[in-house]
């Protein structure tokens, strides 16, 4: 995975030097949204079939879903109440 | 664009079920590893082309930096916590929380650890996304204007920006939308990260 990570990063890199220092052209930029669309739908398709091949995940369906409920509402509390903390420091005392 | 997506995972668990013969999973790795590649290069160069991002982090100062790290850290906890209720391994609870929201980013980067995971992943950022469209008003209200830039996680710099913005002020959309950058840019570093621990 660490090998992984770093072809993310960098692939990430190359892709904003790319962004910041050519000069690419209007087309393509107004379909980069529609590019990152098509690229998103066929991996969530792709994890879509793997999970469907996967019936120990079929099966345990509705108890992922209320893990998955359990588990976003303690990061969401977590999240407020950690920026919560930090508010009056980043603000000078502000009433942020 | 949520019906795209839900379509697209919905399409595939039924052609995974019904479909497509077992052998498609010799392949199935590496359409997600060329897939993830292509999808982060364009999010690189469209954060390349939004330089103005990094000039505005300058003229506010460092100390804003501490809103995106709360929210990383309050996320990563906040799943320990809830994954420990429910008796899962703290790095597989905690990287389920540094999704941040990004759910199908996240997922697809526990695709190749377990599908269980991986759809749990995608599950609790789908939740903690429409949890933060409902939530994000009365946070403001009630919490705080920088606080209600919490619920949204990486979300905070695209879908959830628009209502962080009419629910506070402008200077707080500013910090929404560079917080959403820095946790979005973190989501597929810490992920992997944490997973492996």
């Amino acid at each position: 995975m660490g090998t992984r990570l770093l072809m993310y990063l960098a692939v990430i890199l190359l892709g904003a030097i790319i962004g910041a220092k050519a000069k690419l052209g209007d087309n393509l930029k107004k379909r980069l949204g529609s590019i990152q669309t098509a690229c998103l739908l066929l991996l969530l398709l792709t994890m879509g079939v793997m999970i469907g091949m996967d019936k120990d995940v079929i099966n345990s369906f509705f108890s992922i879903g209320y893990s998955a409920i359990v588990i976003s509402i303690f990061t969401v509390g977590f999240s407020i109440l950690g920026v919560k903390l930090v508010s009056g420091y980043v603000t000078g005392g502000g009433k942020r | 664009m949520t019906g795209k997506i839900v379509g697209a995972v919905a399409a595939g668990v039924l052609l995974g079920l019904y479909v497509l013969p077992v052998t498609i999973l010799d392949h199935t790795d590496m359409i997600i590893d060329i897939g993830l590649m292509l999808l982060l290069f364009f999010v690189g160069i469209e954060i390349g082309l939004n330089r103005s991002v990094f000039t505005r982090i300058r003229s506010m100062g460092l100390k804003i930096l501490l809103i995106p790290l709360m929210i990383i850290t309050g996320s990563v906890v906040g799943g320990i916590v809830g994954g420990s209720l429910l008796g899962m391994p703290f790095n597989e609870s905690g990287a389920v929380g540094a999704g941040l929201g990004w759910y199908t980013l996240s997922s697809i980067l526990m695709a190749n650890y377990s599908n269980e995971l991986s759809t749990l992943a995608f599950l609790a950022n789908v939740v903690r996304e429409l949890m933060a469209f409902m939530i994000i008003p009365l946070v403001a209200k009630r919490v705080g204007f920088l606080s209600a830039i919490g619920p949204g996680g990486a979300t905070s710099m695209d879908t959830a920006l628009p209502l962080v913005s009419k629910s506070t002020d402008p200077e707080t959309a500013i910090i929404a939308f560079i917080s959403g950058a820095i946790c979005t840019f973190s989501v597929p570093i810490l992920v992997p990260l944490i997973l492996n621990l």
